[in-house]
């Protein structure tokens, strides 16, 4: 027995692999920042700067690859 | 010196069995300390990265085999050992997995069952995992790569969960003191005055 087939996983089958990481981002930087803090000021200013760094470093290692992959 | 002020704050009540509670089912042992709003923050994240992932894998991403990782590498499931941490939604993998492994029939016609076919297998089980290697196999066709995000999914929610064990374990990681942010502006006063 399988989960029974989602109507929209066609859709989200076409869809760019880049448009998984931000949710996957946005729900390691609140877990992290929830680890670190008992605060919720505390916790919400630590998971928009976590986020906002690991989304910044992927879109710059991203950008280098694909001007390097542009000149081979 | 500084004094843990938050870590008092924090209610840990039995934080052993608040870890155990929070590796059963993300948020539960937050739950059972009181700490309701970071409980249903960790259930909402975890439990909701591992179900997303579970079903753009449409459930056969988890899974668990009994083999050798050394002897036989390609079908060791790697990824298992980051789902398991997720809890029960993902431990009916290893009832599965040992069922298999013994000789038995997979319950729910195999749902979470690795798709492997081993030639020592009975007929009645054959049966059923003929099935789970073709709906398994039928799924890069039918969605191409979401499988291996459901993957990634599921096990990074597993991982994260790690990180709510230890919280419920040992408290927050950063505790702030009363005395670290009043000694600041002071010994700034102090190197104004000398200068």
């Amino acid at each position: 027995m399988m989960i029974p087939s989602l109507g929209f996983l066609p859709l989200l089958g076409l869809m760019n692999a880049y448009w998984f990481a931000p949710p996957l981002i946005l729900v390691i930087s609140l877990v992290y920042a929830a680890s670190r803090h008992e605060a919720w000021p505390l916790i919400f200013r630590h998971a928009t700067r976590l986020f906002l760094m690991i989304a910044g470093i992927l879109a710059v290692v991203t950008v280098i690859l694909l001007v390097i992959n542009t000149q081979v | 010196m500084d004094h843990p002020t938050t870590a008092t704050d924090v209610p840990l009540k039995n934080r052993s069995l608040a870890a155990l509670l929070a590796l059963t089912w993300p948020g539960l042992g937050h739950l059972y300390q009181g700490r309701n709003a970071k409980g249903l923050l960790y259930f909402v994240c975890i439990f909701g990265l591992y179900a997303v992932g579970f079903a753009l894998g449409e459930g056969a991403n988890v899974y668990w085999t009994w083999v050798n990782p050394l002897r036989n590498p390609e079908h060791f499931r790697l990824y298992y050992l980051g789902q398991f941490w997720v809890g029960l939604p993902a431990w009916p993998a290893l009832i599965q997995a040992t069922l298999i492994h013994q000789g038995y029939q997979p319950l729910f016609n195999g749902f979470m069952a690795a798709p492997m076919l081993d030639p020592t297998m009975d007929n009645g089980v054959r049966e059923v995992m003929q099935e789970v290697v073709r709906r398994v196999f039928s799924l890069h066709q039918k969605y191409g790569g979401l499988k291996e995000i459901g993957d990634i999914y599921t096990t990074i929610a597993g991982l994260l969960n790690v990180l709510a064990i230890y919280d419920a374990f040992e408290g927050p990681a950063v505790r702030s003191g009363p005395t670290s942010s009043a000694e600041a502006p002071s010994t700034t006063t102090t190197e104004a005055e000398s200068a």
